[in-house]
């Protein structure tokens, strides 16, 4: 608040105690008082008004000051009407009913929201559990129908493929509705990322062999972390490497131990990321020319891998060089605290 | 071995069973679900060396079987099920459960950990021998070396599982995606080129003991010992 934005928001009564000022000292003049006493009278009058001013000015700024203070601090501004400081004055009072009305419906809109939100996110999860099953049917029928019906074995194999597709994209909509939220569903505990390497290549074990696809496993350290997210990332990378392969594939999954971290490495030799697309890769939706090429780009699967990556403190970063292959990164940090507790004492 | 399959999908029941009777266990799998002690009961009379259970089943729940069957027998017990939480996992194994197995399974990962509860619960997967012998050329599993008339040569492990696969299967051809397959499922990821050069550095370690055309090619088919 400025001194000069208070005294135009003050100006009517300027003008009144001016007018008033003048009347009194047309009205002294006409009934003979002495001038001196006159300029003592409005000196007087104009002082009083002054010191009045300078306090309510001081006053409004403090208030105001406070209550801006309070909405830097806390995080949920909405609230202001529970926290605003206390004032005597008539405005203040009525002002802060409203708000405080006016935060209520916001609170409860909210709250609504939130457990409209709670619902859907647990009806998403119950409903991939539960189109897991006729999924599960379906990949062991043809597993099974493979090997014994030699004659349809392609056939089997096309819908085995198809089935891996819409477990992959259900499995989008699990991680997705995961990292919305922001307490619950993983547990940290010692990995080994070579058992997670294989998992996921075992997943994918007919895309890849039918993309004809080599693959070099290579991890030797593990880290503590969730396993089965960081399964899901790998998954969208090996994927990714597939969908935008060269000639003659080849996947590469090493680990390097670092002072304070372990890096995993994963390199493919495929068509690679054009350098002004590389710094938005991981932003939602983006596609980059390589989707737009390919035309069945979703610009989801690597934004998901940067939520979950954020959420359990893991670095991710991406290297390509256009036409050659690409390089990601996943930084895990090693704790010093869990490696001094497992120092022999 | 015999294994128990507690599972409401009739789809996954019928094709689990046929998976696993492949594989050459014994396989029980009843298709009603009554109640948790009349199930428990039925187990314990099968006596199986392993039971496989679904978590979420009409109207009740896997894991108090399990609670109830761990209370008479140590038999080892693998979850399946479509929940993926890690909480369901944790109670998963936390209530007596041997492993954890969340859908949808591969068959050959399955397969894998079913043989491996096993092994661990002391009794053997399936009934394979480490030695194969044809025309008198034998392969040592166990020391990983193939003989033939006293002269030895060592092989490496991608070499070895293509031969383990392809005696396995002996007088019938072998397609090349299945020898893929079968690498890969050992945790050999390779194409099919590599593949080639693997089957041309056997043959010329087989011609270095003195073996020749014992792995015979035939275009579109594959190979065959």
């Amino acid at each position: 608040m400025k001194l000069t934005d208070f005294l135009r928001d003050r100006g009517m009564l300027l003008l009144l105690h001016l007018v008033c000022l003048f009347l009194a000292a047309g009205f002294f003049r006409l009934t003979g008082y002495s001038s001196a006493n006159t300029v003592l009278f409005l000196t007087v009058w104009i002082l009083l008004l002054s010191v009045w001013l300078a306090h309510t000015f001081l006053q409004r700024r403090r208030f105001f000051r406070g209550a801006l203070e309070i909405l830097d601090k806390v995080d949920q501004r909405y609230l202001l009407g529970e926290l605003l400081p206390d004032s005597c004055g008539l405005e203040d009072r009525l002002y802060r009913e409203m708000i405080l009305r006016s935060n209520k419906s916001c609170v409860e809109r909210i709250r609504r929201i939130e457990e409209e939100q709670r619902d859907y996110r647990e009806y998403m999860e119950s409903w991939v559990h539960e189109i897991k099953a006729p999924i599960t049917g379906i990949a062991l029928l043809c597993d099974n129908r493979r090997e014994n019906v030699p004659a349809s074995g392609t056939d089997y194999l096309t819908i085995s493929l198809e089935n891996q597709k819409i477990e992959n994209c259900v499995d989008m909509v699990l991680y997705y509705a995961r990292s919305e939220e922001v307490y619950k569903d993983y547990l940290i505990r010692e990995v080994c990322l070579e058992d997670v390497a294989f998992e996921v290549l075992d997943k994918n074990r007919l895309l890849l062999i039918h993309s004809r696809v080599r693959a070099d496993v290579s991890c030797r350290d593990n880290v503590y972390t969730d396993g089965k997210w960081i399964a899901f990332i790998l998954n969208q990378m090996v994927l990714n490497s597939v969908k935008y392969r060269g000639e003659h594939p080849m996947l590469r999954v090493c680990t390097r131990r670092e002072n304070d971290s372990v890096l995993l490495i994963f390199e493919d030799n495929g068509t690679g990321i054009r350098p002004e697309d590389l710094p938005r890769i991981f932003d939602k939706g983006f596609t980059g020319s390589n989707g737009r090429d390919n035309g069945r780009s979703t610009g989801m699967g690597l934004y998901l891998c940067r939520r979950l990556c954020d959420r359990l403190g893991v670095g991710l970063s991406a290297e390509s060089e256009y036409g050659a292959g690409t390089k990601l990164y996943l930084r895990f940090p090693v704790s010093s605290h869990i490696r001094d507790a497992r120092l022999p004492l | 071995m015999h294994i128990f399959i507690i599972e409401d999908e009739e789809l996954i029941r019928g094709e689990l069973k046929i998976l696993l009777e492949n594989a050459l266990y014994r396989v029980t799998a009843p298709d009603t679900f009554t109640s948790v002690t009349h199930i428990t009961r039925q187990i314990l009379d099968e006596a199986p060396d392993l039971v496989l259970l679904d978590i979420n089943l009409p109207g009740l729940s896997g894991f108090d079987i399990c609670t109830q069957l761990r209370r008479h027998r140590d038999v080892p017990i693998i979850f399946l099920t479509g929940r993926a939480g890690p909480m369901d996992e944790l109670s998963g194994l936390l209530g007596g459960g041997d492993d954890y197995i969340t859908k949808p399974y591969q068959a050959p990962v399955l397969l894998a950990r079913i043989a491996t509860v096993l092994k661990r619960a002391g009794g053997r997967a399936s009934g394979e021998g480490t030695l194969y012998t044809k025309d008198g050329v034998s392969l040592d599993i166990a020391g990983c070396r193939l003989s033939f008339g006293g002269r030895n040569v060592d092989l490496t492990r991608n070499e070895m599982k293509i031969l383990h696969l392809l005696f396995r299967r002996t007088g019938t051809f072998v397609p090349r995606m299945d020898l893929i397959e079968h690498l890969w499922e050992n945790h050999i990821f390779i194409d099919d080129n590599t593949l080639s050069v693997h089957i041309a550095k056997l043959r010329e370690k087989l011609r270095s003991i003195g073996v020749e055309n014992f792995i015979e090619t035939r275009r579109g088919m594959g190979y065959r010992v």
